[in-house]
């Protein structure tokens, strides 16, 4: 909403006590999120601590059992992805959700084909891809190199520019620099402020210390499908962000659901 | 937790600077040696057919060849559509008969040829839509729910003629499948104009694209908005409704209906010949051109061996070892260019 945008403290993705369950698994228990415009907000947390399921929930892939979302806002449901989408949510999923026999261009595109008529404008498609990848100085040979064709470094850039080019306000990356080299690592670093200089939301969740000390302006750590602490990066420090994953430093008690 | 294969770091040192947008000569060749393999591979058994017999390359014999293969093609079209949309429609054998006999009984019965065709024609549409609602609603696997729709629909072919062909038909209609144009078939020129058609369709439309997406990710085509329930529908309703024209074309070129006509072999003649001509059986890639060329080396084959007076009992063996041959090569290409991927 225009309120948001003139507001720059105000939330533009709000999750208030989400709880979903897994048959007798409790994924996640009474969790809060808040994400602020031009922020860059990382989830964290140990393998099973709930990360994927929050960023599934979010973009609409999961439905939770409990609690709400909240855009601008207006409270939100998602029935599917679609539904997330079309709110503004666009999400890069672990496994890039790319088609791999399809090219750069296409994939850029995927759903959204610029049209004439039944035809598929492949100029214009071809071009605007171009001059979206150069903006963000994406180096692709051609964009018409087939997806399959790229390493998967440059699968992840081609995954988060198509994530802006749909001019979503807030954008999730799920492990956004999981496997990627040095060089490459930079550079979604540097496509993940441009988002944020851009004004998006952005909700990132990694494992990476180092990335998130680096790109995040606060750290939401989650434990045993619970929140185990929020923090302004500059008030924190790994250590105690550490703790907060493991267990030995804790804003409240964690009950272990066994 | 990561999916394995999307996101292994590159290993070879893999970066021709080629600046444009162009499809570099490298991928646009590979894009098509699957097709020059089968040029090749029809030029030199023509070649060795020819001297062997040179009758094998007499005009009366190549139109009698491509005649051959025009009404497989024409089903093969909409196979390869339903293919590279990561699909598989194994009714259409049956769809075939039915639909030639459902039109056939309808002119019997008094019915004006056109209103019959188009009857034959929906009866196949409206098995293709059931193929699809199936495998959509009910997560029936195609395979399986196609190939419950070819017990099905033959059996209604055969409960309808009561197991008998069906003949009478007026020669309006005969002359649709049995006319020529200065000694060319007309089935030869339906079958051109299908495969431009549906080659227009797959490569420049937003809906052909759409049907690489599916075929190629279904999970991310979904998850970008493309409707793939719908598409499904879409496909195996084009694939019901051109194997219906195609029996219904191919019993007017022999003035019969039968419901003994298509059957299995057809099923499987046509999806071989989509895959022999690249189409992958895993959905996303696959093109008109390459269908054509399988069909007709499927068709070489078959009347080269009548033409060297080979026991048209070998056909098979052929066949089979060339279907296992273009995959097997199709395969190693593909896991040498990929990186991650298949």
């Amino acid at each position: 909403m225009i309120q948001a945008r003139a507001n720059p403290d105000a939330a533009e993705l709000e999750l208030r006590g989400i709880t979903k369950r897994f048959g007798h698994v409790t994924a996640l228990s009474d969790v809060d999120l808040v994400g602020y415009p031009g922020k860059v907000l990382a989830v964290v947390g140990d393998n099973g601590a709930g990360k994927s399921t929050l960023i599934k929930i979010v973009s609409g892939v999961h439905r939770p059992d409990g609690g709400e979302i909240r855009i601008s806002g207006n409270q939100s449901v998602f029935r599917n992805a679609a539904d997330a989408r079309q709110a503004g949510v666009a999400t890069v999923f672990q496994d890039l959700a790319l088609v791999e026999v399809l090219d750069v261009s296409t994939n850029m595109f995927l759903g959204q084909f610029p049209r004439r008529g039944w035809f598929v404008d492949r100029k214009a498609m071809d071009a605007e891809s171009r001059a979206f990848l150069d903006e963000l100085k994406v180096t692709v040979d051609s964009v018409k190199t087939e997806i399959g064709m790229l390493s998967g470094g440059q699968r992840q850039i081609i995954a988060v520019a198509r994530a802006m080019r749909t001019g979503a306000q807030i954008v999730l990356l799920d492990e956004p620099t999981a496997a990627l080299g040095v060089r490459e690592t930079a550079h979604a670093v540097g496509l993940i402020r441009e988002l944020r200089d851009r004004g998006n939301t952005v909700i990132c969740v990694s494992h990476d210390m180092n990335f998130v000390f680096d790109v995040a302006d606060r750290v939401q750590v989650m434990r045993l499908g619970q929140v185990a602490g929020v923090r302004d990066i500059r008030d924190t420090s790994k250590e105690e962000v550490i703790g907060l994953i493991t267990g030995s430093l804790s804003d409240r008690p964690i009950e272990e659901h066994l | 937790m990561s999916r394995s294969g999307t996101a292994r770091p590159r290993t070879g040192g893999r970066t021709s600077g080629i600046g444009s947008d162009r499809r570099s000569a490298g991928q646009a060749l590979h894009r098509y040696t699957q097709q020059v393999g089968l040029v090749a591979v029809i030029v030199v058994l023509g070649v060795a057919f020819t001297a062997i017999n040179s009758a094998f390359a007499s005009p009366d014999n190549l139109i009698d060849l491509f005649r051959a293969v025009t009404l497989y093609f024409i089903v093969a079209c909409a196979s390869t559509l339903v293919l590279v949309g990561g699909g598989l429609d194994f009714s259409i054998g049956a769809v075939y008969a039915l639909g030639a006999v459902v039109a056939g009984l309808l002119m019997i019965g008094g019915l004006p040829w056109p209103l019959a065709v188009l009857g034959g024609i929906g009866v196949g549409v409206l098995a293709g839509t059931i193929n699809a609602a199936v495998s959509v609603y009910l997560h029936v696997p195609p395979l399986i729910a196609t190939l419950g729709m070819f017990f099905v629909a033959g059996g209604i072919a055969v409960v309808l003629t009561g197991g008998t062909d069906v003949y009478g038909f007026p020669d309006d209609f005969i002359t649709i499948g049995a006319g020529d144009l200065g000694g060319i078939p007309f089935l030869i020129f339906y079958a051109i104009g299908i495969g431009i058609l549906f080659h227009v369709v797959l490569e420049t439309t937003v809906f052909g694209y759409d049907i690489r997406a599916i075929g190629g990710n279904r999970a991310a085509a979904a998850a970008n908005g493309i409707r793939v329930a719908r598409m499904d529908i879409a496909l195996y309703a084009i694939s019901g409704g051109v194997a219906a024209l195609a029996g219904i074309i191919g019993a007017a070129r022999l003035s019969t209906a039968s419901p003994a006509a298509g059957g299995a072999s057809l099923t499987f003649q046509v999806i071989t010949a989509v895959i022999i001509g690249g189409t992958s059986l895993f959905g996303g890639i696959g093109t008109i051109a390459g269908s054509a060329l399988g069909a007709i080396l499927f068709a070489e084959i078959s009347n080269g061996l009548q033409v060297i007076n080979v026991n048209p009992l070998y056909q098979n063996i052929f066949i089979g070892v060339i279907l296992v041959a273009a995959v097997a090569i199709d395969q190693y290409r593909r896991r040498r260019r990929y990186r991650a991927a298949s």
